[in-house]
C-alpha cells in the first residue's frame, strides 16, 4: 500500500486506529487538547518538510502561510457570522491567498540561489507581520481577537477527530504526491539541480509547484489553529512559529514525512513540559534556548534526525547480516 | 524645508546603521557563500555590551570600543564552532546561523533581563545645533561621520592592502586564490570577525539614536540589512553603502507620508530588482 513495506504500513495503521480511540478510553482535557495541538503542527511540519526535506529549498516565512489561515479563519468567524458556509468560505479564500502568495515568491525568487528564497520569505513574514499590527479595523492590532466558532467545531473531541483525519489525509495525500512522477522530478531537483535541468526538466516549474502545495498546507494547519485557540493575533506571524516547524522537521528527520510528525510530537510535549518548569526554576522561562541548542547540535551531528538516524542504522544491520551470509 | 532637510538627516543615519550591518553581509556571503542569519544577533550583542559598558564606565568611547570586541569575539568564536563545521553545506549552513540567531538573542535576555534597556547620546552629542532656522540633531550627523568613516577605512583596506587584494580576488574567484597558495579560510576568519565588529558598532550606534534596546531589534534591522544586500548586489561592497542609503533614505519619507506602508516600499524596491536585475544593482555575479 502506497509504497510502504508491510510492517511499517501496519505500524501506522496501528497507531491512527489508537489515536481514532484513545479519546473515547482516556479522558484527560489537557492531553486532548495538547495532541490536537501535535496535530495541527504535524500538518505544518510536513508541509515544511516538503520545502526542506524534498525539494532541498530553505524557507524562514513559512508562519506566513500559517498566519494568513489564522487570520483569515478568524475575520471572517468574526465578522460574518459562525456558520459552515463561512467556514468553507473562509478556506477556499485561505487556499486562493496562501496559493497566489506562495506562487508570486516562488516566481521571484525559485530561479536564483536557494539564499534568496529564504530571504525573501522572512522579510515578507515580517511584512504581513506588520500588516497585522496596522490594518486595525480588521486584525485589531497586536492584542488580536477572539471569535466564535461553528457548532460543529465546538467540541474538543471532535475537534480532535477532524484534526486527526485531516492530517492523515494530508500525510497521505503528499505521501502520494512524493511518489507520483511529479515528487519524483522534484526529488531529483534536491539531489542535482543541474543535471535535472539538463535532463529536460522546468526545474523552476516544479520548485514553485512544491511551494505552492507546501503554502497551501501549511494555510490550512494555520486555520486549524485558529479554530482550536479561538483567538488569533500576530504571534501567528513570527519567526517562532516558522523555527517551531524547522525544529520539528529537523530533530524529526528531514525528507521523511513521518519525521515531521514524530518531531511535532516531541516538540509539542517539551513546550507544555519546558512551560511547567518554568514555575520551579526561572532558566526554564528561557527554553527557547535549550531548543536553539538541540537545533544546532541536531544541524551539526544529526542532520537526518531521528527518524533519519534510524533507518540509517537499520541500513547497516541489513548490510551486515547480508555480508556474513555471503 | 525644515521637514525636508530633517527627514533626510533621518533617513541617512538610519542607511548607515544598516550599512554597518549590511557590509559585513555582502563581504561574508560574497567571500564564501555563507549568508548568516545570526548577524543581527551580532548586532544586538554588540548594542547589549557596549551600552552596558557606557553605562558603567561613563564614556561612550569606551563603549563603543567594548561593542565592536565583543563583536570580534562573537564573531571569531562564530566562525570558529558554528560556520566552520558545516562547511560546504548551503542547507546546512543556513539553518545553523538561524539556530546561532536564536540563541544569541535568548542569551541577551538571559544576561540583561528581558525588558528594554533605555539608552541616551553622550553628552557632547546630545542637543542640537541650529543652522539658518534648521535644527540639526547632533547624535545623527555623528552616527553619518562614522558610518561614512567606517565605509572610506574599509574601501581604503580593500584597495590599497595584501589583504584587501586577497578578498577581492576571493570574491570574484575563491577556487583560483586558493589555487595561489593562499589560505582562504584564514582570509575568511579575519572578514567575519571584521563583519561582526561593524554590526556590533551598528548595534551600540543605535543604542542612543533610537532610545531604547530590546533582543528584538537584531531580527527587525537584519531584515532591512538583507533587503540592502539583494538591491546592492550580493558581494558589492559599494552596492551596500548606496543601497543601504536609498532604504534608509525611503523608509524614513515613508515613515513620515505614509507610516503605513514604509516597509511595504522597501519590499517592493526588493521584488523590482529581483525581477530585473536579480544580481543587484552593482553585483558581479547572480
Amino acid at each position: 500500500m502506497l509504497g510502504l513495506t508491510k510492517t511499517r504500513s501496519y505500524l501506522y495503521l496501528l497507531t491512527a486506529l489508537f489515536l481514532l480511540i484513545f479519546p473515547f478510553v482516556y479522558e484527560s482535557r489537557t492531553l486532548l487538547i495538547l495532541l490536537t495541538q501535535v496535530f495541527i503542527f504535524a500538518m505544518f511540519a510536513m508541509s515544511y518538510d516538503l520545502l526542506l526535506g524534498y525539494t532541498g529549498i530553505v524557507s524562514f516565512g513559512h508562519a506566513m502561510f500559517f498566519g494568513i489561515g489564522a487570520y483569515t479563519i478568524g475575520i471572517f468567524m468574526k465578522s460574518f457570522e459562525p456558520s459552515i458556509f463561512y467556514l468553507i468560505l473562509a478556506s477556499i479564500v485561505t487556499v486562493l491567498l496562501t496559493g497566489i502568495i506562495s506562487f508570486f515568491i516562488g516566481l521571484l525568487t525559485l530561479r536564483l540561489k536557494s539564499h534568496f528564497y529564504a530571504m525573501l520569505t522572512l522579510a515578507f513574514s515580517g511584512l504581513f507581520l506588520v500588516l497585522a499590527e496596522k490594518w486595525r479595523t480588521l486584525t485589531y492590532g497586536n492584542d488580536g481577537f477572539t471569535f466564535r466558532v461553528p457548532d460543529l467545531l465546538k467540541d474538543r473531541t471532535d475537534f480532535y477527530l477532524i484534526s486527526l483525519v485531516l492530517m492523515l489525509l494530508i500525510f497521505l495525500g503528499l505521501r502520494r504526491f512524493i511518489q507520483s512522477p511529479l515528487g519524483r522530478v522534484v526529488q531529483a531537483i534536491r539531489e542535482n539541480e543541474q543535471r535535472t535541468e539538463s535532463l529536460g526538466y522546468n526545474v523552476l516549474h516544479y520548485k514553485i509547484i512544491a511551494s505552492v502545495v507546501s503554502g497551501v498546507i501549511a494555510g490550512i494547519a494555520g486555520m486549524l489553529y485558529s479554530i482550536s485557540l479561538r483567538f488569533v493575533n500576530t504571534s501567528v506571524f513570527s519567526i517562532d512559529i516558522t523555527l517551531d516547524a524547522l525544529l520539528m522537521t529537523i530533530i524529526g528527520g528531514v525528507g521523511t514525512l513521518i519525521g515531521a510528525v514524530i518531531g511535532s510530537g516531541i516538540i509539542e510535549f517539551a513546550h507544555h513540559w519546558l512551560t511547567e518548569m518554568a514555575k520551579t526554576h526561572w532558566i526554564f522561562e528561557r527554553w527557547i534556548i535549550f531548543f536553539g541548542i538541540i537545533y544546532i547540535l541536531a544541524v551539526m551531528f544529526f542532520p537526518q534526525g531521528i527518524v533519519g538516524t534510524v533507518k540509517n542504522l537499520k541500513f547497516k544491520k541489513k548490510d551486515r547480516s547480508q555480508n556474513t551470509q555471503a | 524645508m525644515d521637514v525636508f532637510f530633517n527627514l533626510t538627516l533621518n533617513g541617512l543615519a538610519t542607511g548607515m546603521l544598516i550599512f554597518l550591518l549590511a557590509a559585513g553581509l555582502t563581504l561574508i556571503f560574497g567571500l564564501m557563500d555563507v549568508l548568516n542569519f545570526a548577524h543581527g544577533g551580532l548586532f544586538a550583542w554588540g548594542a547589549y555590551s557596549g551600552i552596558w559598558i557606557y553605562s558603567s564606565t561613563g564614556s561612550f568611547l569606551i563603549g563603543m570600543i567594548g561593542a565592536v570586541a565583543t563583536g570580534f569575539l562573537l564573531g571569531w568564536l562564530t566562525e570558529k564552532w558554528i560556520i566552520k563545521p558545516v562547511y560546504g553545506n548551503h542547507v546546512q549552513q543556513i539553518l545553523i546561523t538561524l539556530g546561532l540567531m536564536l540563541v544569541l538573542s535568548e542569551l541577551l535576555k538571559v544576561v540583561w533581563g528581558p525588558n528594554q534597556i533605555s539608552a541616551s547620546p553622550p553628552d557632547v552629542l546630545k542637543g542640537s545645533w541650529e543652522v539658518a532656522g534648521i535644527v540639526i540633531i547632533k547624535y545623527r550627523v555623528f552616527i553619518i561621520a562614522v558610518g561614512l568613516l567606517m565605509f572610506f577605512v574599509v574601501q581604503y583596506i580593500l584597495k590599497n592592502t595584501k589583504i584587501g587584494l586577497v578578498v577581492r580576488a576571493g570574491v570574484m574567484n575563491k577556487e583560483m586564490v586558493q589555487a595561489l597558495g593562499i589560505n582562504i579560510q584564514k582570509v575568511f576568519m579575519f572578514v567575519f570577525m571584521a563583519g561582526a565588529g561593524m554590526a556590533a558598532l551598528g548595534g551600540i550606534l543605535l543604542g542612543p539614536y533610537s532610545g531604547v534596546i530590546h533582543a528584538e531589534m537584531g531580527m527587525e534591522f537584519a531584515i532591512l540589512a538583507f533587503i540592502v544586500v539583494v538591491i546592492g548586489g550580493m558581494g558589492s561592497f559599494p552596492g551596500s553603502i548606496l543601497a543601504a542609503i536609498l532604504v534608509g533614505l525611503s523608509g524614513s519619507f515613508m515613515a513620515y507620508y505614509v507610516p503605513d506602508l514604509s516597509l511595504a516600499v522597501n519590499m517592493l524596491l526588493m521584488a523590482v530588482v529581483l525581477i530585473f536585475r536579480p544580481q543587484g544593482l552593482f553585483g558581479l555575479k547572480g
